[in-house]
């Protein structure tokens, strides 16, 4: 998944850091470009750190009227969370997609902030889950099998570049990098059997 | 939180026990009393300042300890990695071999998928030797070669300067063992059907976790700080040579 920048415009040391904290325990990779002083000039900040996701304390931003949300250096759009406490007044909340209440328990900031990030990403892929397609698994036969990108290729007829293409998605998704591992992997799930895998040695030490 | 030399060796365990078993490798065992670090390194005559970056470097992998460590001889980093070696191939690997044969005696696990395991263990296995081996037989001499040659100052004929393995080569070799042994933890995890007494299982998948993370360390020095040093003593012997 691509990393998700993040501009954090807040003054407290402690509060960027506990972001921080709680962003690292969400498991999504995230960079986060720190600002510790009042904004004044906030699409000049927005064209240097380029973020999808910007936490702001609403203080801290001086400039009227709605935030940009579309930039021609960005080939995203932005979204903002306001970093809110008890005394935020409406009118300043109202600028913000979403809120985060600082003074919240450590769950239900959490629970905030996973729903900020789906809200940005979508659910998570299909590619995320582990299933392998039709495609992928009889590549993947053919890995076991102990067949080159090229032989794969000529058999499936497809290029060895996209069998190259399959081979990093089925790796993805299994956690599995190396051929004899794939190998387990095809046995264990019953798509080969010991017995096939015998023969294409054989056939290997011939050729 | 570092560890210094003040410190009692017995709270350094207490802070990380995943250290005992680096620091077994300077000779070091159990039984510290009140000692400190400092203390227990003088007991055992062992470097302060070598044994202080290796278990910090191993505490705290964002702890680069670039100046100091590279100041130390290459000789002493090599005694220390050539222990790391003997502790993964005498040690390490025969146990977790051990737990993995203890696993045919299970009843309940189906034996092609324990042979499966076993095969699978015994590649690995043999890899990461050959590796080891390459490292000891040809890389190591090398540098001892090397260091000798500038401690004395004699101009050495075929080392850098020919086609003759320089450091460069090394680098590259890193990387296949370690894909193989995080695979093996993922068929664990992931897709072998473990049996209901899963005691050993978790036995194995743990000792996969702690050699993975030695072996990391081993490779985080190597790479870090030996790479380097040895490259500066190529370019000095170089210099040297072309002074001539």
């Amino acid at each position: 998944m691509a990393r998700l920048n993040i501009l954090c415009i807040e003054s407290s040391f402690l509060l960027r850091e506990g972001l921080k904290t709680l962003l690292g325990q969400m498991g999504k990779p995230f960079s986060m470009e720190e600002c510790d002083v009042v904004v004044d000039d906030l699409a000049k900040v927005l064209r240097k750190a380029k973020p999808q996701l910007v936490i702001a304390n609403p203080d801290m931003l001086t400039a009227i009227g709605a935030f940009p949300r579309e930039m021609p250096e960005c080939d995203h759009r932005i979204f903002y969370t306001g970093l809110v406490n008890e005394q935020t007044a409406d009118k300043a909340k109202a600028r913000f997609d979403f809120l985060l209440p600082v003074h919240a328990d450590k769950l239900s900031l959490s629970r905030r902030l996973e729903e900020i990030l789906t809200a940005i990403f979508g659910k998570t892929a299909d590619s995320e889950t582990g299933t392998l397609s039709e495609r992928e698994l009889s590549i993947l036969k053919h890995i076991a099998l102990g067949l080159t990108n090229s032989d794969i290729g000529e058999q499936l007829f497809i290029s060895p570049h996209t069998v190259m293409t399959h081979r990093k998605n089925i790796t993805r998704k299994l956690g599995i990098k190396t051929v004899s591992g794939l190998t387990v992997y095809a046995i264990l799930n019953k798509l080969i059997k010991v017995e096939e895998l015998q023969v294409s040695d054989r056939h290997e030490a011939q050729l | 939180m570092l560890i210094n030399k003040e410190m009692k060796m017995a709270d350094v365990i207490h802070l990380n026990h995943h250290l005992l078993p680096i620091i077994n490798r300077f000779g070091i065992q159990l039984g510290f009393g009140e000692r400190t670090v400092q203390e227990v390194c003088k007991d055992y005559a062992v470097n302060l300042d070598f044994f202080l970056e290796i278990v910090n470097t191993f505490h705290d992998p964002s702890y680069f300890p670039l100046r100091h460590l590279r100041s130390f001889a290459p000789g002493m980093l090599i005694d220390y990695l050539q222990k790391t070696h003997l502790y993964y191939l005498k040690i390490k690997l025969p146990e977790i071999a051990q737990y993995i044969r203890q696993l045919t005696t299970n009843t309940d696990m189906d034996p092609n998928h324990v042979q499966l395991l076993q095969d699978f263990f015994t590649s690995y296995e043999s890899e990461l030797s050959a590796h080891i081996n390459r490292e000891e037989q040809r890389v190591y001499p090398y540098i001892r070669t090397l260091e000798k040659a500038l401690q004395t100052g004699a101009v050495m004929t075929d080392y850098p300067t020919s086609e003759a393995y320089t450091i460069h080569h090394y680098e590259e070799e890193h990387d296949d063992v370690e894909s193989k042994l995080f695979d093996l933890k993922n068929i664990i995890i992931k897709y072998l059907p473990s049996p209901v007494e899963s005691r050993l299982f978790n036995i194995i998948l743990h000792e996969l976790f702690e050699l993975e993370k030695d072996l990391n360390n081993h490779a985080h020095i190597e790479d870090l700080i030996l790479v380097p040093m040895v490259e500066k003593m190529e370019k000095e012997l170089i210099k040297a040579k072309s002074n001539q």
